[in-house]
């Protein structure tokens, strides 16, 4: 039975501590937010084994620390959790947080503790999707990867200034800048999202992807927006960000070869995004109190073993799809 | 007897400063629509999304 502390309880936050408590391998789960009111308001409905905790220590008997706090705050916790030699998830999708967390690396293999970068919808199941992909190609080429929707009102901040960003994409073995808000691409997502206009921005997936997929050309982020979100991107947001997003999507496009032939193979997910981030940070969070996480800091394109991750995941709800017909793609 | 009209004192300052902004303007719109614009691309005419299946996940 384990022991598990999770920092934040916003959507994303929420959403795990259901998942988790729904599981019967946690015996006790502390749950901290800056916010008294979230946590007077949610701990009551979570039962019995879930309790309150405040401050930013992390106790070196717990088994397990996820950090689901707004993006920027997520090392310093991160950190905290590594010194203390307890394996860490975390569920950031800003860039520069994204690269910090990465540079953890060393101080984890150190102390023999698996940092989980990026656990949430995009990026979590689509670097998850994306090594589930390469199994079917004896060479990888190119990574591709969108997403539609938001999650939270961090989720949706995040969304907005990554557009107005400049962004990195992967491109013949070197890193690219590229302007936010460029690239526009028509993506073909799961029904009933469909297609959806997506631009290049400052998302960390890229950050996550190559260096996972040795010899590969050219990996690429883009998010769907509209005309309205592209023009407004340079501002500040004009409105408060919705509690909660609707129905999102994710799609995951490998490109490469078997034998002599080309392929392209084409993976997603549609779900409401803090719903699916909760759920991959859950499913993340029984593989690694299972031991299935080797030390070391990286994203869920690590992972070899995606078949028992995605049948976890797919027992907490979540159901990736495939596209099948690619004939117009290739 | 020849009379030589001249602009007004800063006359030719306040034409170059209306030129500049017509210019400026001109590019932010043309800007503007070339963001706003643009042509999409083709939406897969065969296939379809299919949930994994069991033998997927083996």
């Amino acid at each position: 039975m384990a022991r598990i502390l999770l920092f934040g309880l916003g959507a994303t936050g929420s959403r795990i501590a259901r998942q988790l408590v729904s599981t019967g391998g946690v015996e006790q789960l502390e749950v901290r937010d800056t916010e008294t009111a979230v946590i007077e308001s949610l701990v009551p409905t979570l039962g019995p084994r879930v309790e309150a905790g405040s401050g930013r220590e992390v106790d070196p008997r717990l088994d397990l620390v996820i950090v689901a706090t707004p993006h920027g705050t997520q090392v310093s916790l991160a950190r905290r959790a590594v010194t203390a030699g307890v394996p860490v998830i975390t569920t950031s999708n800003q860039t520069a947080e994204v690269r910090r967390l990465l540079e953890l690396d060393r101080e984890a293999r150190t102390h023999r503790v698996p940092v989980i970068v990026g656990a949430g919808f995009m990026p979590g199941l689509s670097c998850l999707l994306a090594r589930h992909a390469s199994h079917e190609f004896d060479e990888v080429d190119e990574v591709h990867v969108a997403k539609a929707g938001t999650g939270g009102p961090a989720c949706a901040r995040q969304h907005h200034r990554a557009l107005g960003t400049t962004g990195i994409d992967w491109r013949d073995g070197e890193w690219t800048r590229r302007a936010g808000g460029s690239g526009r691409e028509l993506v073909w997502f799961p029904e009933p999202v469909g297609g959806r206009d997506c631009y290049r921005a400052a998302l960390p997936d890229a950050l996550l992807l190559a260096p996972e997929f040795p010899g590969v050309q050219r990996v690429t982020a883009r998010q769907a927006a509209t005309r309205r979100d592209r023009l407004s991107a340079p501002l500040p947001m004009l409105r408060r960000p919705h509690p909660e997003g609707g129905i999102g999507a994710i799609r995951v496009e490998l490109r490469g070869s078997v034998g002599a032939e080309r392929r392209v193979v084409a993976f997603g997910a549609v779900e409401r995004p803090a719903v699916a981030a909760g759920a991959m940070a859950s499913a993340v969070a029984l593989r690694v109190l299972d031991g299935s996480f080797a030390p070391g800091a990286a994203g869920l394109a690590a992972v070899n073993d995606t078949v028992a991750l995605l049948r976890t995941l797919a027992e907490r709800g979540v159901k990736p799809v495939r596209f099948e017909g690619l004939s117009t793609f290739g | 007897m020849r009379v030589v009209e001249e602009a007004p004192m800063g006359g030719g300052l306040l034409t170059l400063i209306r030129r500049t902004m017509l210019a400026v303007g001109a590019g932010l719109a043309a800007a503007a629509l070339i963001r706003v614009r643009g042509t999409g691309g083709v939406a897969p005419q065969t296939g379809g999304w299919r949930e994994l299946r069991g033998d997927d996940l083996t």
